[in-house]
């Protein structure tokens, strides 16, 4: 609750002012907090009388020295493990060596064979100092409520302090789910991440309303802390095999022992990987993206040709995806994927707030664009004012040259 | 088949920027929009219901008194019933205390065969509530729904979106879904809907009637706090090229195969 002390307060109305969320109106010379109010604490902050107060009756659960080490679910899929799970080793690292703690890596595959084993040795190799890896038939797909159980009854059994995941589709999925069973906060696609220096509380910074706006959140009483972190945003290091590390297999039917643990209500009849057109566009350092300035579907012909040449993928904006002239997972902005690569190419896109907010934190951005108004210049680092069917072909004769 | 789809309320965020002099929202005339994929939600289960010839939806949203509006909305689009939880106590909640409301509200209801939700709201783009919900009520789920391909009473086989392709799954009800929204495409309000809009009597629910425990929602159940909120940087200056069209472009090519290799070209 927000507590005012009327005594204290010099009714300056600062209060009213710093809201964030435009919740708190001066009446009779005192603030009066309305609905929209979301306990944030700004105005708490900005009281120079020290009138605001926020009363916060949290129920601390149990011991909190008891939690301790980083763990990172890395992300094994149809055989091939994530990108995202070796930035996250990186991170992890980092945060790990700054508490003085260890890094664990949270595997589950199939059986343990020879090709698990070398992944294991990979993630040691790029900053682990054990892998937890788990076992069992009916992890070989991917199952929301099974993977859920099987990482609470790690979480349960090792106690971590923190616990990074990718915020990718699978990530996305279960991670929730999981932090609700273990009671514990949770703060998805973070961009960056860092300790308090006074407690050691992970600081998880993620943008919020479509990139408007940046939020650090904390989790101070509950553990363990938990993120989903966005992908390639964190760096890896690089594979040094002189690291030592452990690697504990663990049977899945063990770690659940209970008859029914094992069992899920979901089963995969079908997976379909690169399904027509279905790319992982996060994954791509160059994205080469069209707009409805390319006026056609064929136009996606060239930027596929310029594509190629930067060993690069295709995206696009929702304009298009909705004319039909490629398929939704193609769609980057707020309704379709958030990237980050190193080049993103936007070509006849406007800059509309919701496809901004998807690829902004690419590093190098460049537009080529008629209207030399677009917005999409604002935020580009390299402009072009022209028209794409002189443009491009012109762009892709010169890279031509080079490679 | 009695589905839930819960849907909220959120700004248009087009409008909501942060003034980065004064750390303060600039919220005038912000418009409150129903959540996109919501939307998509809703529709697909007005589409199930009519596929099943018959059954009952109904649109479920925490949030201030001014989600009336919404959920007005909701029974133009098609749904058969509309609730709001809504209490004071409910300020501030995350994710997590958010999922645990919301699970509370459902079970007031008398629980239901099938829950949707949209993929993740836009104003947090979390896309934690709909599995945390799932989590609380022990029923399976599956994120990212892009296709339902087969419905009876007791199962649906739907398609999941993942990153480099889609599952096929097939799921044991009750069961709760995410969609995302090539899913469907909403349709418009008929005119019966309107009018059938305009006279639903919304049902409400709120901290005691859906016998919520005091630590868990608001404020004081949510385990994540916001510390600090702050306008993003802003990128770097725009580097011009230039010269003619040719020449830039001439430019560009090198400077877009130096990054895309990560060393200079010569
Ligand atoms: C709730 C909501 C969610 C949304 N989510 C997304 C999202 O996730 N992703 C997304 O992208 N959008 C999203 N949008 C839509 C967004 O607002 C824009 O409508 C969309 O991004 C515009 O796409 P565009 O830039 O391709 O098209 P336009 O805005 O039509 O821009 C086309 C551009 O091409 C230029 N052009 C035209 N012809 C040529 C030529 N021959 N040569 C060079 N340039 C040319 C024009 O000058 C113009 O700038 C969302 C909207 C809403 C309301
Ligand atoms: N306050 C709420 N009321 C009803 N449904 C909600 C609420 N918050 C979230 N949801 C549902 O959960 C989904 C994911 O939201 P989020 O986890 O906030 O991204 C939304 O698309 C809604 O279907």
């Amino acid at each position: 609750m927000l507590i005012l002390d009327k005594d204290l307060c010099i009714s300056c109305g600062v209060c009213e002012e710093s809201c964030p969320f435009g919740a708190v109106t001066m009446q009779d010379g005192y603030p009066v907090i309305g609905d929209t109010c979301t306990l944030c604490g700004t105005c708490v902050e900005n009281c120079s009388a020290g009138a605001l107060s926020l009363s916060v009756e949290k129920a601390e659960q149990g011991d909190l020295a008891e939690w301790s080490g980083v763990a990172v679910y890395c992300e094994y899929y149809r055989g091939e493990l994530n990108p995202v799970s070796l930035e996250l080793l990186g991170e992890g690292r980092r945060l790990a060596d700054m508490r003085g703690v260890e890094l664990n890596a949270l595997l589950f595959g199939s059986r343990f064979s020879g090709e698990l084993d070398e992944v294991a040795e990979k993630l040691i190799a790029h900053g682990a100092d054990r892998v937890y890896v788990v076992v069992a038939d009916a992890l070989s797909t991917f199952r929301e409520d099974l993977y859920c159980r099987v990482t609470v009854a790690l979480l349960r059994r090792y106690k971590p302090e923190i616990v990074l995941a990718g915020a990718t589709a699978i990530g996305r999925a279960f991670i929730p789910a999981v932090a609700v069973t273990m009671h514990a906060g949770l703060t998805a696609d973070c961009t960056s991440l860092d300790l308090r220096e006074s407690d050691g509380a992970l600081l998880q910074t993620r943008p919020a309303f479509g990139g408007n706006i940046m939020a650090t959140i904390v989790c101070e009483n509950t553990r363990p802390q938990m993120s989903t972190v966005r992908p390639r945003v964190m760096k890896a290091l690089d594979r040094d095999d002189t690291r030592a590390g452990e690697v504990i297999v663990l049977e899945a039917g063990e770690l659940l022992p209970e008859e029914d643990g094992l069992d899920s209500r979901v089963e995969v009849l079908e997976s379909v990987a690169g399904a027509s057109g279905a790319v992982n566009i996060q994954e791509a350092d160059v994205l080469v993206a069209g707009g409805r300035g390319l006026e056609n579907a064929e136009g996606f012909e060239l930027l596929a040709e310029l594509a190629k040449l930067l060993d690069g993928k295709i995206s696009a904006s929702r304009a298009v995806v909705d004319a039909g002239w490629i398929p939704y997972p193609h769609q980057v902005g707020q309704t379709g994927k958030t990237v980050a690569p190193k080049i993103y190419i936007a070509c006849g896109i406007s800059g509309a707030v919701q496809h901004v907010a998807g690829m902004q934190s690419a590093e190098t951005i460049i537009a080529i664009n008629r209207d030399e108004n677009a917005s999409i210049f604002n935020i580009a680092d390299y402009g072009i004012v022209g028209n794409l069917s002189e443009v491009l072909p012109m762009l892709i004769a010169r890279v031509k040259e080079l490679s | 088949m009695k589905i839930i789809v819960c849907i909220k309320q959120v700004p248009d965020v087009t409008e909501v920027h942060l003034d980065p002099e004064t750390n303060t929202m600039t919220r005038e005339g912000v418009s409150a929009i129903m959540n996109p994929y919501d939307q998509h939600a809703l529709e697909e289960a007005v589409r199930l219901r009519e596929k099943l010839g018959g059954g009952e939806v109904t649109a479920l949203t925490m949030g201030p008194p001014q989600a009336e509006g919404m959920l007005r909305d909701a029974v133009a689009l098609g749904a058969d019933r509309v609730v709001l939880v809504s209490d004071r106590a409910f300020a501030g909640s995350d994710t997590w205390a958010t999922s645990y409301t919301l699970e509370h509200a459902i079970n007031a209801l008398g629980g239901a065969d099938l829950i949707l939700c949209g993929k993740q709201a836009i104003d947090g783009d979390t896309a934690q509530v709909g599995p945390g919900m799932a989590a609380r009520l022990g029923i399976p789920f599956v994120t990212c729904v892009q296709k339902v391909r087969e419905v009876d009473e007791s199962r649906l086989v739907v398609e999941r979106m993942m990153d480099d392709g889609y599952d096929v799954l097939a799921v044991k009800l009750p069961a709760l879904l995410t969609v995302v929204k090539n899913i469907n495409e909403p349709r418009v309000p008929s005119l019966k809907g309107k009018m059938k809009a305009k006279k639903v009597e919304i049902e409400r629910l709120n901290a005691e009637t859906i016998a919520a425990k005091a630590d868990c929602i608001g404020l004081p159940g949510s385990p994540t706090q916001v510390a600090k909120v702050f306008a993003p940087e802003a990128r770097g200056k725009r580097i011009e090229l230039q010269g003619t069209l040719e020449e830039q472009l001439a430019q560009l090519a090198v400077k877009l195969v130096e990054l895309a290799r990560g060393q200079e070209v010569r």
